[in-house]
């Protein structure tokens, strides 16, 4: 039996209970104002925050399973010109976060953008009564804004179900008589069903909790209502009351995610994964085929980049490159900060739940790990309640006493925006530590301590090396989001302290987007860096599939891991 | 029924199946034999039409159904086809597996369910699903779905090698005798020779992707065309030949030259040598190991000139090791030194 340390326990529990606060508070928070903020919140704002959100997660809903699930079965039932190619690229629009697709969009589209001027020129329109052009920014829009940038969630999920799980049985299928669309009706989307929630209900996730396209877009959701009911209306109750909604949603989601993750692997048991042979069609089709990849990436990816690129080189002369190098060195230094620590947690708390394996500190971690589907807005909202109250009634005091010149050292100085983004991106760290972790047996545990090692020296000359791919892909990966974070760094940062993210927005809001465009695409460059390391590596395999836990980026996680 | 002519099917630049042309009539059950990767399986997914060839026919009573120019999409084949894993679809439960390919009515598809579900001697797991019933259930349920459709042909790919030893036995047995009873035609592909000749009426022994011998089992058995097939198909003893004069001269003992051909290497069964006590006809060895393994009794006997070979002899028998006694071989077949089948006596 291994001996239960309660050391390891009462470190744990400490942990839980840091990343618990910011749950706690938002609670005591929202249960202690007064009634009449929630009705008068009923009463004004709330109703259209709620059927905008809903809108907007329906249509985006729609457009990542249609973009998502068409060509992922394309991709996988299908050969084509370039096929092998767009296995991969149709992938790269993760690396934008919405706000700049948004940002870029609405520069081109907007009435004074180059598209309508160009369109004025031509057949001699004057004012905006003269024709018709679709608005970008509307919730329409904003869908169409999400859905380019987060259908490949759900594209890389349904390719993998079909590509992998269904082979075998539409080739019994088709041996009873059904061609390749009816066995796809039939057998194909039935059993990628549980994939293709997990990838929607991911994209969900994302849409409830992104702030920056709709603040760009003007669409009034849930997390732009936050941020105004903070900052506009100096109403930290009613904002965390939102907050509380909101979270009400995003737990809905997450429970069918989970749901749908199980419900995967029981049904994909007992079944050999063999890849169903493609088919070359005729070349209408793969003109069709061609369009359904090569739409999605070209306005996801290809499009944005070219301006962006392009509207660099126009106002390079006019940069701030000094304000540039200096935006730079704070994102790199907060990514790295948080990586660096979100790895160092991830680790301790995996070993902590391995050797400690308490049902209690299990459940507790789960309800911490939903940091992930949780928005931004809400978390700084979150952190910023204990944060603010310690500084107020506990460390100003004393530093007074001591005659120091610094005040509000937790919550006005980069800690904050460290632990909130450790709020929000340690279980993406731990997940993908969790399953490589599953790689190393028990049995591997024991016999280093059958041979004297003790719980300390096991992890640091067993797990640490055999880790080391794992540790890597997660701290990469919460690197990249750190980066490419913009609600909670916006409310949170410190005075001055410009990060790439909240300058691009800032120039966006300003719109002077082509002053934007340099920031915009060191993000998108440095996103870039996981999906191109993955590109070196395998497909995932169903096992990967099956071992990893929920989360945001796993579909990445899971290429990136491959063979560890 | 099929005919194949040429059939040849490569992957980059591995050459899968090679100039592979034979033919199968109705009723008749085929085993495709061979060691894994020789190339059966695909040989077996061309006749499906889940493989396109890339050169070479494939008819259906007469007409292509196979060509690197003509092609009959499997769906409308009517083959069935009978997977390693069983390939039952988890969503559906058996009897809407079972009912999958048939068409009709629901009052026709239901009867045609319970009729098959009568046939592999399971009506009472309609209602379950795939994930809830054992491997040998879910692998009758696999023949029943693919019976379902009433094809001319079922397919079968290493249909038994995901059960267990006696489990496996037993399946073959039910399974030989609802196809037989069904009237199909069947080709199945294993690695695995006892199970190709017990199942099957004609054996294509396969290897690196082209047809080695096709024939009856005990042809194949009896008459190995190759020094491979003999290897592959059962245990054989291997013993180098010389020429002597007007007589071939092996460890076994003298035989006289045979017409055709330079023999190189005899091949004699090890149940097709018989022991005798020492002072009999034959040649001296002695025993060096002796296994019992229950229905014979398996010995490693030296003969002059460190050859060893192995025989079986009657588990009742007495020899142990290191007692002397004489080899005289029953049977046995010649082959040239480029292993191909002389002549067997």
């Amino acid at each position: 039996m291994p001996r239960r340390s309660w050391r390891w326990s009462l470190l744990l529990l400490a942990l839980v209970i840091l990343f618990g606060l910011p749950f706690a508070a938002l609670f005591g928070l929202a249960l202690d104002a007064e009634r009449e903020v929630w009705s008068h919140l009923w009463q004004t704002v709330l109703p259209g925050y709620v059927i905008n959100s809903l809108q907007l997660t329906l249509l985006v809903g729609v457009g990542t399973l249609v973009l998502g699930v068409g060509s992922g079965w394309v991709m996988a039932m299908y050969d084509f010109p370039g096929r092998p190619w767009f296995e991969w690229s149709l992938l790269l629009p993760l690396a934008y976060p919405g706000y700049i697709v948004a940002m870029v969009y609405a520069e081109l589209l907007d009435y004074a953008g180059p598209v309508q001027s160009t369109l004025r020129g031509w057949f001699g329109w004057r004012t905006p009564r003269d024709y018709w052009f679709p608005e970008i920014a509307s919730i329409e829009g904003a869908a169409v804004v999400l859905t380019l940038v987060l259908y490949p969630y759900v594209y890389l999920l349904s390719r993998t179900a079909f590509q992998q799980q269904a082979g075998v049985l539409l080739e019994a299928s088709r041996m009873l008589g059904f061609n390749r669309r009816r066995s796809f009706w039939n057998v194909g989307l039935p059993l990628a069903r549980p994939a293709i929630i997990v990838g929607v209900s991911l994209v969900l996730m994302e849409t409830l909790a992104d702030f920056g396209t709709v603040k760009i877009l003007a669409v009034q959701t849930f997390t732009t209502g936050i941020y105004h009911t903070w900052f506009g209306t100096s109403n930290p109750a009613g904002a965390a009351q939102l907050a509380l909604s909101l979270l009400g949603f995003v737990v809905l989601l997450v429970a069918v995610e989970r749901h749908s993750r199980k419900l995967q692997q029981s049904q994909s048991r007992n079944i050999i994964a063999r890849p169903y042979p493609r088919k070359r069609p005729e070349p209408l089709k793969q003109g069709l085929a061609l369009l359904a990849c090569g739409g999605p990436l070209f306005l996801g990816f290809l499009l944005p980049s070219a301006l962006l690129i392009g509207w660099t080189w126009q106002a390079w002369a006019s940069m701030r490159l000094g304000e540039f190098g200096e935006d730079v060195l704070h994102s790199l230094t907060l990514s790295a900060g948080a990586a660096v620590l979100a790895i160092v947690l991830g680790v301790f708390l995996n070993y902590g739940i391995r050797l400690n394996p308490r049902p209690i500190l299990r459940w507790v971690l789960r309800l911490v790990s939903l940091g992930y589907a949780i928005p931004g807005p809400v978390i700084a909202l979150g952190v910023l309640i204990p944060f603010a109250w310690m500084d107020r009634t506990w460390l100003n005091p004393l530093l007074l006493r001591w005659e120091w010149e610094l005040t509000y050292l937790l919550s006005g100085t980069v800690l904050i925006l460290l632990f909130a983004y450790l709020v929000r991106f340690l279980s993406l760290a731990f997940g993908t530590i969790e399953a490589g972790l599953s790689h190393v047996t028990s049995g591997m545990d024991e016999a280093s301590r059958m041979l004297g090692r003790n719980q300390w020296q096991t992890l640091r000359e067993i797990h640490v090396p055999l880790l080391r791919r794992s540790v890597f892909t997660a701290g990469l990966l919460v690197f990249v989001d750190v980066m490419k974070e913009l609600p909670a760094t916006l409310m949170l940062r410190p005075f001055n302290f410009g990060t790439l993210a909240t300058r691009a927005f800032s120039y966006a809001a300003e719109e002077r987007l082509q002053q934007a465009s340099l920031w915009c695409l060191t993000i998108v460059l440095f996103g870039l860096v996981p999906l191109i390391l993955t590109h070196f590596k395998m497909q995932p395999t169903r096992r990967d599939l099956q071992e990893s836990s929920s989360h945001r980026l796993m579909p990445i996680a899971q290429t990136s891991q491959t063979g560890t | 029924m099929i005919r194949s002519d040429s059939l040849r099917k490569a992957y980059h630049t591995l050459e899968a199946v090679r100039n592979v042309s034979f033919e199968v009539q109705d009723h008749e059950f085929i085993a495709i034999l061979g060691p894994s990767g020789c190339g059966k399986s695909t040989l077996l997914r061309l006749i499906a039409g889940l493989e396109q060839p890339d050169s070479g026919t494939l008819q259906l009573h007469g007409k292509d159904i196979s060509s690197p120019r003509h092609f009959l999409a499997p769906e409308h084949r009517r083959f069935g086809m009978v997977f390693q894993d069983f390939a039952l679809f988890p969503h559906m439960s058996v009897a809407a597996n079972v009912a999958y390919g048939v068409n009709g009515s629901r009052s026709e598809k239901q009867a045609r369910v319970r009729e098959l579900l009568e046939l592999v001697g399971l009506p009472h797991l309609a209602e379950k699903m795939p994930h809830a019933i054992s491997g040998g259930e879910q692998q009758r349920i696999a023949v029943a779905r693919a019976l379902a459709p009433r094809p001319q042909l079922i397919l079968m790919d290493e249909p038994f090698s995901n059960l267990d030893y006696q489990l496996r036995v037993q399946l073959r047995r039910d399974i030989r005798r609802i196809l037989k009873q069904e009237g199909v035609a069947a080709i199945l592909v294993t690695h695995d020779q006892t199970e190709a000749i017990t199942f099957s009426d004609r054996v294509f022994l396969m290897q690196s992707g082209t047809l080695v011998q096709t024939g009856n089992p005990e042809e194949v058995y009896r008459f190995p065309r190759t020094l491979w097939a003999a290897g592959f198909v059962g245990e054989a003893n291997f013993l180098p030949v010389q020429k002597a004069g007007d007589q071939l001269e092996t460890a076994l003992g003298a035989t006289p030259r045979i017409s055709t051909g330079t023999p190189k290497t005899l091949m004699v069964r090890p149940e097709e040598i018989r022991l005798e006590p020492p002072d009999s006809a034959g040649v001296v060895g002695v025993v060096q190991d002796v296994e019992f393994s229950g229905p014979v009794k398996v010995l490693e006997v030296e003969l002059p000139g460190e050859v060893l070979l192995s025989v079986h002899a009657s588990p009742q028998s007495q020899w142990s090791v290191g007692d002397s006694l004489s080899v005289i071989a029953e049977r046995t077949v010649m082959y040239d030194s480029e292993g191909r089948l002389l002549e067997a006596s």
